[in-house]
């Protein structure tokens, strides 16, 4: 069997004639949506409807879980505002002393001073007056 | 406005290849009805599709090889079972009055379904729709040497299978 003889062979086979009525139907679907683009162009949809068109498109596929993320967020927002003035730390600071650490103080002081045997602190320790004075007078002082 | 596109032109012009082509590849005359108007409602959504296209049966051909992949692709290993049951049954080529005749298009059509879809392709494009390796290789994104191995392979396996009857037909 020659190469070219076979495939000539095969090449002489006729094929199935495409059915004649697929023609009509093809054509009126493909014409059918050539009609609804065609109208769609004449009728420009407003900003809004675009918009939302946008929108939908984006939103579209998986509706459900952009829902479940809005609803995560409002939980989380609302969580945090409920627990934002309730800080340990300002809660503390807030809270006055109650009377039992005052007198506890109270004795632990008189318990220290006790225990040193002085009532008057120190010369020292006191705090210096700071109030201003003539540089003059203050001169005096040294000099005295 | 988009460009107007004659599709009735387009669909006298280039439906009578894309059936045939689409129809040895799925072997099936339901889905291939679905991929051609598949096709031409692509078109009709998109009128600019074909325009600057050099050459318009090429460029269609890539749009049906392209979908018959994606659909036989889609088949699962059951359908495609049943699609090997099947080939026998649809047949690409027409009836012949002619029982010799007959039988050879019947081993032909069961011959091809045998091939796998790259290689039926290739063959089918060259022998019964007369494209050049060039053209073919523009058709499926392939290059010309791409294809025209893959034709030598399909060709090779159909003498293999065809020959005795070939021979005895002679």
């Amino acid at each position: 069997m020659r190469p070219g003889d076979f495939e000539q062979k095969l090449s002489r086979q006729p094929l199935k004639p495409i059915p004649a009525d697929w023609r009509a139907e093809i054509l009126a679907a493909a014409r059918e949506i050539q009609a609804s683009r065609r109208s769609s162009f004449l009728i420009r949809p407003s900003w809004r409807v675009t918009l939302k068109r946008q929108l939908t498109s984006l939103l579209w596929p998986h509706p459900t879980a952009w829902a479940g993320l809005a609803a995560v967020w409002l939980l989380a927002l609302a969580v945090h505002f409920s627990l934002r003035d309730q800080s340990p730390e300002l809660a503390v600071k807030a809270s006055p002393q109650s009377p039992e650490v005052v007198a506890e103080l109270r004795q632990q002081r008189q318990l220290y001073v006790d225990l040193l045997g002085k009532t008057e602190t120190r010369e020292a320790d006191r705090p210096r007056e700071l109030a201003p004075k003539p540089r003059s007078e203050a001169v005096k002082i040294f000099a005295s | 406005m988009p460009a107007s596109l004659d599709i009735a032109r387009v669909y006298d012009e280039h439906a009578r290849t894309l059936h045939a082509f689409l129809l040895n590849l799925t072997r099936n005359e339901a889905d291939t009805h679905d991929l051609l108007q598949e096709i031409f409602l692509k078109l009709a959504r998109d009128e600019n599709l074909l325009c600057g296209v050099r050459d318009e049966r090429a460029f269609l051909i890539r749009l049906a090889h392209n979908a018959a992949i994606d659909l036989l692709r889609r088949r699962g290993t059951r359908e495609r079972a049943r699609e090997s049951l099947a080939a026998e049954t649809v047949s690409p080529f027409a009836p012949a009055a002619d029982p010799d005749e007959q039988t050879f298009r019947r081993e032909l059509a069961a011959a091809l379904a045998e091939l796998p879809p790259e290689q039926r392709a290739v063959a089918h494009l060259k022998l019964w729709a007369g494209l050049t390796f060039e053209q073919i290789a523009a058709a499926l994104e392939i290059p010309p040497n791409t294809a025209a191995s893959r034709y030598r392979y399909a060709i090779d396996k159909l003498r293999g299978r065809l020959r005795p009857l070939y021979e005895e037909l002679k």
